[in-house]
């Protein structure tokens, strides 16, 4: 797969504060990417450039091969950007705020009709179009924030920490639509967020810490590399498991294990097959892995 | 030019559809409109009566007719700049509540998202200031009219000129605001210190003579002082032959008819010149602004 975006090197300075400090990275085509960092990390200076909202001090910002100070207005079309806070006008009506945003793109009459008849399909908005924004709910608003960002269909969708503030099902809810988007759109997703089980659903992860890149691959692979492996046996007696040789620790039904890697359980399993009678290899979450690699807690 | 008419649309129909900006934008009439029931209605009307010599009786209709011209010509004098103020702040909400950034990753040029601020400022501001002008003739109307046509039509074009002059001036002023603190801020000292710069609570020739001088270095001082020439006009020439020309000339030097810069009285043409003046200045220095802006980015 191609890279869609590819930065380079890129430098944002606000007077002493590095707040991006030569970052490269590249996301591709069709793919879930994943920036994490906690406040102040540089990741909406890094979206605020990649938008051209923001100039960068140095480095390259390519999008499908373009440069943004080449063809910033191309760019801008390819873009669709949903933010953290709703930023559509609360007193307007969906339409209107559609119609308003649409325009802005060039996207008018008959053909602003025939978009609009698609998003309304696709994100269920029949019903709240002639609502003002100011009086739906938190998940509806969310919906139009991304009909809003879908509206001239871009190429690559930034969805600014989406799901922020949201209750459990509006979030799964909203990532319903996030997927079903990236199935029938075919559409790049550059990802911000604090839930670490969204990020773990992503193609490549990247962690910024202090304006730098601290960590990057897939979840999997940030897992193996950062994250320990817990094997839980059960119906088993502690003997048995002091025998293993690990450090352990008694859990209500039976015993955890710490393993560096998912190989040692297989070792271990093959050292001593009557011990695994009833257990559980569960690999490392992403929580783990941003605090290995940051050495802090991200907190929604 | 469809994406400049969706924001001009957009632009002005967000302004009706925000009560609070709406309604701050009245407080300075209404202001005027309270202090003219209370009282200065029949502090105007009583300075009338008494510039009529003894002996001499006027209509009912003409006195209505003087002190009417007055509240109204004030009426739209102040109208015209703080609404224009008020509507024009939305291009500073817009940078508060977010929707800014959600306009600056689109394509649209900085130019036209200025202009689109502009314009829906001067066509919010002159619907606000139409429909009042419309009332303040039918009211006039039935109380006492001695309008000209040329005194109506020149009516209209001095309220279009002073929207443009309100819409220019709170253009450049709104460009360096950023923050709630700062619409709140520019809001009430316009709403309330307007009325008394442009000559609308009370005459300039009221005001101590240092005070004076500086209100006619404003140039909405001349917009509202044409108001008050179109509007009661008639009532001067109606007057004529009625009673001493020295008393007409006392009504029109006390009612800012006359206006002076420096000692030197300006006539209808010069007050012209130096609003429109003031407008094509205003509206290239917004224009250099936006140019300016639009080339940084």
């Amino acid at each position: 797969m191609e890279n869609i975006i590819e930065i380079t090197d890129l430098k944002k300075h606000f007077g002493s504060v590095k707040a991006v400090d030569g970052i490269s990275f590249s996301v591709k085509k069709g793919e879930l990417f994943a920036f994490l960092g906690l406040n102040g990390a540089g990741k909406s200076t890094t979206i605020s450039v990649i938008c051209g909202s923001l100039k960068k001090d140095s480095g390259e910002v390519l999008i499908d091969g373009i440069k943004i100070e080449e063809k910033p207005d191309e760019i801008k079309s390819r873009l669709g950007v949903v933010f953290q806070n709703s930023a559509l006008d609360k007193p307007l009506s969906v339409y209107e705020n559609l119609r308003s945003r649409a325009a802005l793109y060039g996207i008018t009459g008959k053909q602003f009709e025939n978009r609009l008849g698609e998003l309304t399909e696709l994100l269920d908005l029949k019903e709240i179009l002639r609502h003002p924004v100011g009086k739906l709910s938190g998940g509806q608003r969310r919906r139009i924030d991304i009909a809003r960002a879908l509206l001239h269909s871009p190429e690559i969708l930034i969805l600014d920490e989406p799901t922020t503030g949201l209750d459990p099902q509006t979030r799964q809810t909203v990532w319903a639509v996030i997927n079903d988007l990236r199935k029938s759109e075919k559409i790049t997703v550059f990802l911000t967020t604090h839930y670490m089980e969204e990020a773990a659903e992503a193609d490549n992860v990247v962690i910024l810490d202090a304006g730098k890149i601290s960590a990057e691959g897939s979840p999997l692979e940030l897992k193996n590399r950062y994250a320990s492996d817990t094997l839980t046996l059960y119906s088993v007696t502690e003997d048995e498991v002091k025998s293993l040789g690990i450090p352990y620790n008694k859990t209500h039904d039976g015993f955890a294990l710490t393993l560096k890697k998912t190989a040692d359980a297989t070792a271990l399993i093959t050292k001593a097959p009557h011990v695994f009678r009833d257990y559980e290899l569960t690999k490392g979450k992403m929580d783990d892995v941003f605090l290995a690699v940051t050495g802090k807690t991200l907190n929604a | 030019m469809k994406t400049l008419r969706a924001l001009i649309r957009r632009n002005v129909k967000l302004f009706f559809n925000d009560k609070g900006a709406f309604f701050t934008s009245l407080v300075t009439p209404l202001i005027l409109i309270m202090l003219f029931i209370t009282f200065l209605g029949e502090v105007y009307r009583d300075a009338f009566v008494s510039a009529i010599p003894e002996g001499v009786t006027v209509a009912k209709s003409l006195e209505n007719a003087f002190v009417h011209g007055w509240l109204f010509s004030s009426l739209l004098g102040v109208c015209t700049v703080t609404i224009s103020f008020c509507s024009n702040l939305l291009m500073v909400s817009d940078k508060v509540n977010g929707s800014r950034s959600d306009i600056d990753v689109s394509p649209v040029s900085p130019t036209v998202l200025s202009l689109s601020y502009y314009i829906a400022s001067a066509i919010s501001t002159l619907i606000i200031c139409l429909v009042a002008l419309v009332i303040c003739f039918i009211i006039m109307a039935f109380s006492g009219w001695y309008l000209s046509a040329y005194d109506a039509i020149m009516t209209v074009f001095d309220t279009v000129l002073l929207v443009l002059f309100g819409t220019s001036l709170s253009s450049i002023i709104n460009r360096f605001l950023s923050t709630q603190g700062q619409i709140s801020a520019v809001g009430t000292i316009v709403s309330s210190v307007y009325g008394f710069i442009c000559g609308a609570y009370m005459p300039i020739s009221e005001f101590a003579p240092a005070i004076g001088t500086f209100i006619s270095l404003l140039p909405g001082t001349y917009g509202t002082s044409l108001l008050h020439l179109h509007l009661m006009q008639g009532v001067y020439k109606e007057l004529d032959g009625k009673i001493p020309s020295e008393a007409i000339e006392g009504l029109k030097t006390a009612f800012d008819a006359k206006p002076e810069f420096f000692g030197h009285n300006l006539n209808e043409g010069t007050m012209f010149a130096i609003l429109i003046g003031s407008v094509i200045v205003l509206t290239t220095v917004y224009v250099l602004l936006c140019k300016k802006k639009a080339k940084k980015k």
